[in-house]
């Protein structure tokens, strides 16, 4: 567990009596943006009719963000398209530069994933008031239920509403966690099998550490999605 | 076998202290939590506005110059193709026109050449049947003036015959006479 640590570096920075030094996690995430926006830089300072690759992948960055809005909610979503495609971007980055050895995974912190879903859930919460109202609350009373189950019904659907930042967070955290973990536990049985019967956890380590590429795509892909989602909710009221 | 070596791997593991290496997990430990949320939101904040305000206008531009030229491009093409086929509808229309002018002039021509032949066929038709009625008629009075010099011919030998078989000196006149009766008589057989 010594690659979850948080550790200070350079001085201690206390503002109001709260530790706000910069450190390990503070540095990855210095990284990960940095990466963002020299990716971004290279992928559109040419304006180039025939791309370059750099900015292929950018623009594909850009498509897949902006195909993933309007499939999932719609064209009233593209003015929240520069926040959906940052999440995107700053979870997968996280996650990636997570995947190099002797780097500190930020998104594998709950307190940072929990930050940006409990920021989600209040964003999309306040944008469900500001467009429909008090009529936003129907969002709990789903139609077409018998009058008799209603009571039971919108009370979970309040419930599953308001777990929405733990689910989001969580979700996250854990799948984050629990790969880099496994992939700890399987470099240990390398190191302490040696070299009589440490091929089988390597190969194993190599699978796995594809496995965790996957999953840290897919990790950054089902955040921005689920996004997309409760902001559908919020600016299209199905119910 | 296989058993053992799971085993030995779990009995390996807990010597080396793998589950053990630190107790409880360090994302649970609120020591940092304010400064990890403090730095992310300040760093997520930078990220979203450089984005947002400098990067995306620039892709999103980048993107719509390419459908834009991409269209007009195609459009082009669209126009240029409409073009080619007026110019080949054209063509083909001049193509048939000169094929119908050549037809006609190609009638026409025979037509007039077919006038000359026939005009100059009947003239020389004509001609030659003037020379034909020409050359008959020389030869109808050759064939009178030679049955007449035969007439004149056989009167001298038929007169000179009777005088020498006979001796006598027959009238001329008789001998005539008799000449003509029997070149009448005979003068179908030569004309």
């Amino acid at each position: 567990m010594q690659q979850f640590t948080v550790h200070k570096i350079g001085p201690e920075i206390k503002i109001a009596g709260i530790d706000l030094s910069f450190t390990n996690a503070s540095m990855f995430m210095v990284i990960s943006a940095s990466i963002i926006i020299l990716f971004l830089y290279l992928g559109s300072k040419n304006k180039s009719i025939i791309p370059s690759k750099l900015q292929l992948i950018a623009e594909m960055f850009y498509a897949f963000v902006a195909k993933m809005i309007s499939d999932t909610a719609g064209s009233k979503a593209k003015p929240y398209f520069p926040f959906i495609f940052s999440l995107f971007m700053f979870v997968l980055f996280c996650n990636m530069v997570g995947m190099l050895p002797y780097s500190f995974t930020v998104t594998s912190h709950i307190i940072v994933t929990l930050i940006m879903a409990l920021f989600i859930f209040v964003a999309v919460t306040v944008i469900g008031f500001i467009k429909h109202g008090f009529k936003y609350l129907s969002i709990f009373v789903p139609s077409g239920v018998p009058v008799v189950l209603l009571p039971l019904i919108t009370i979970i659907e309040i419930i599953s509403y308001l777990s929405r930042p733990v689910s989001l967070s969580v979700r996250l955290f854990a799948n984050m966690m629990a790969g880099h973990t496994m992939l700890k536990v399987f470099g240990g049985f390398v190191v302490s099998l040696g070299v009589l019967g440490g091929w089988l956890p390597l190969s194993f380590s190599v699978a796995l550490t594809g496995l965790e590429i996957l999953v840290a795509f897919l990790q950054a892909y089902v955040f921005a999605i689920l996004t997309c989602i409760y902001l559908n909710d919020a600016l299209n009221l199905h119910h | 076998m296989k058993s053992f070596l799971f085993l030995f791997i779990a009995l390996k593991a807990i010597d080396f202290d793998l589950y053990a290496a630190e107790a409880g997990m360090p994302q649970l430990d609120p020591t940092y939590w304010a400064s990890q949320a403090f730095w992310l939101i300040l760093v997520f904040t930078i990220l979203y506005i450089s984005i947002s305000k400098f990067y995306l206008p620039k892709i999103k531009n980048n993107l719509d110059n390419r459908e834009s030229k991409i269209k007009e491009d195609l459009e082009n093409a669209n126009k240029f193709k409409e073009q080619t086929e007026e110019k080949i509808k054209e063509y083909e229309a001049i193509l048939k026109n000169a094929k119908k002018e050549v037809t006609k002039i190609h009638f026409e021509s025979k037509k007039i050449l077919d006038k000359n032949i026939q005009s100059k066929k009947n003239s020389m038709e004509k001609e030659i049947e003037k020379e034909i009625a020409k050359a008959q008629k020389e030869i109808l009075e050759i064939k009178k003036n030679s049955i007449l010099s035969i007439q004149k011919i056989s009167e001298s030998i038929s007169s000179t015959l009777i005088e020498s078989i006979s001796g006598d000196k027959l009238n001329e006149s008789s001998i005539r006479a008799t000449v003509e009766e029997v070149s009448k008589k005979n003068i179908g057989k030569y004309l």
